[in-house]
């Protein structure tokens, strides 16, 4: 088995996103305001499952088809939408591949609805032939494919200031350890939305926001025809240097 | 630190997939979600964790995505950092996931972590559970610790005392206590998880 990182050092605060969001009013309610504790990190912090494909499927990287991509076969109808195909690379802080990890990722339809039932009061139709998520493995070189429909926009609910998230797809990933947990958000290139997201704009540097924004992949480099193409690395905390605390 | 910076961390939102969570993701005795799996258990003794998430001013928080990550029975991870990873339980994969229901309530099945000598530091490290929160309103995801009463342990050991007053220390204490849902042959705890006020949960610089 390969060396997997064992170091870890605190996020730094300029590229990730501010805990407090202005508008956004669950950061308000739920973000502790005691500040937090520094510890060490021990064997607990810098193991994590790697096995949870056990447990989880992650043998539904097709979201595009009816009931949960692929869920139901190759057969199933097709959801509606422009259909994407998106790839990447999963590396930690060193740049190495982070292998056999799953991705979870789930989005809106084309109309902007989700299935789930916080969405249930959305104006935006459901599509029968869309189920809205699916998981994927990486491979040996940490790279990732999912092929799925672009998701479409829709208005934060019940906001007092509200605004129009940018099409995005969330993604969860598990990477090789507790530490190097990851939920994050893709977005698409060149989105009028993503200027006003405040989702994504409460990342304070510019290059992090950056790292949230898919790049497009020139048609001919794609294994087929019929999907637009995003490309989107993914890089999860964690390096192999000696260990050290947190 | 590497020459790779980690992506932002972003909300999980309000709509995380219900459909993500099988029947047996909350209860890590067991290692597969399939029906009439192989009923083989993690070794050790059963467990049983439940209680309250609650947001400021102690309103129940429900869709808080809740995971645990710990050691087996004998304080063993199966993992390649861990240089004992081969008498790990091979039954147990240290791993559950749990949405909070409308009125705030989370529970796992589990089996007693053991501790361990850590291997990186030399320090004791007493039975513990990592927890994760994630949620709508969480820009990053919120860590913390579950220790166990009356385990000598816990006064050596390094995360449990990084809180300095033992007011705030008391509140990642599991609780002996009695649920109706518990199995009937596990021993049962409370924590309840406060995201905001005045008693709040301490949370861990990740
Ligand atoms: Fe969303």
């Amino acid at each position: 088995m390969d060396k997997l990182p064992n170091r870890f050092a605190p996020y730094d605060d300029r590229t990730q996103p501010a805990f407090k969001v202005e508008g956004y009013k669950e950061t308000i309610t739920r973000v502790p305001m005691q500040g937090f504790y520094k510890r060490p990190a021990t064997l607990t912090e810098v193991t994590g499952p790697l096995n949870l494909a056990r447990k989880l499927d992650a043998d539904l990287s097709d979201l595009s088809r009816a009931k949960g991509g692929g869920r139901d076969g190759k057969d199933g109808a097709r959801a509606m939408g422009q259909l994407i195909f998106v790839t990447g690379r999963l590396l930690d802080e060193d740049g190495s591949p982070v292998r056999n990890s799953i991705i979870e990722v789930w989005h809106a339809n084309s109309a902007g609805r989700y299935i789930h039932k916080m969405d249930a009061g959305s104006p935006f139709p459901e599509d029968p032939n869309f189920f809205g998520s699916g998981r994927c493995l990486t491979d040996h070189e940490g790279r990732y494919q999912y092929i799925s429909i672009k998701p479409g926009a829709y208005p934060v609910p019940n906001h007092p200031q509200r605004w129009w998230r940018p099409p995005h797809i969330h993604l969860s990933i598990f990477g090789s350890g507790f530490m190097s947990r990851l939920v994050t958000q893709m977005f698409f290139p060149g989105d009028p939305l993503n200027a006003q997201d405040r989702i994504l704009n409460s990342v304070p540097d510019p290059k992090g926001r950056e790292r949230m924004i898919s790049r497009p992949i020139p048609m001919m480099e794609l294994p087929r025809a019929d999907v637009v193409g995003f490309a989107h690395d993914i890089v999860v905390r964690g390096s192999r240097a000696t260990p050290m605390g947190i | 630190m590497g020459k790779f910076v980690p992506t932002p961390s972003c909300t999980v939102g309000p709509f995380f997939p219900a459909h993500y969570f099988g029947p047996n993701d909350n209860d890590l005795t067991v290692t597969s979600n399939a029906a009439g799996a192989s009923s083989k258990r993690a070794q050790g003794t059963k467990i049983y964790i439940a209680g309250t998430i609650y947001e400021a001013d102690r309103v129940p928080r429900w869709n808080s995505i809740v995971e645990f990550w710990q050691a087996d029975a004998s304080g063993h991870f199966a993992h390649p950092n861990d240089p004992e990873s081969s008498k790990a339980d091979p039954d147990f994969m240290g791993w559950g996931r749990r949405a909070s229901e409308d009125d705030g309530y989370y529970d796992f099945i589990t089996v007693k972590p053991g501790g361990y000598k850590d291997p990186l530091t030399g320090l004791v490290r007493a039975p513990h559970i990592n927890v994760s929160i994630m949620g709508s309103g969480l820009m990053r995801r919120l860590v913390t610790t579950f220790f166990f009463p009356d385990e000598p342990a816990n006064a050596g050991d390094p995360v449990f005392n990084a809180i300095p007053d033992a007011k705030v220390r008391e509140r990642i204490i599991l609780k002996p206590a009695k649920f109706p849902r518990a199995p009937a042959d596990a021993l049962c705890y409370r924590l309840d998880i406060v995201l905001q006020g005045e008693d709040e949960t301490p949370f861990f610089l990740d």
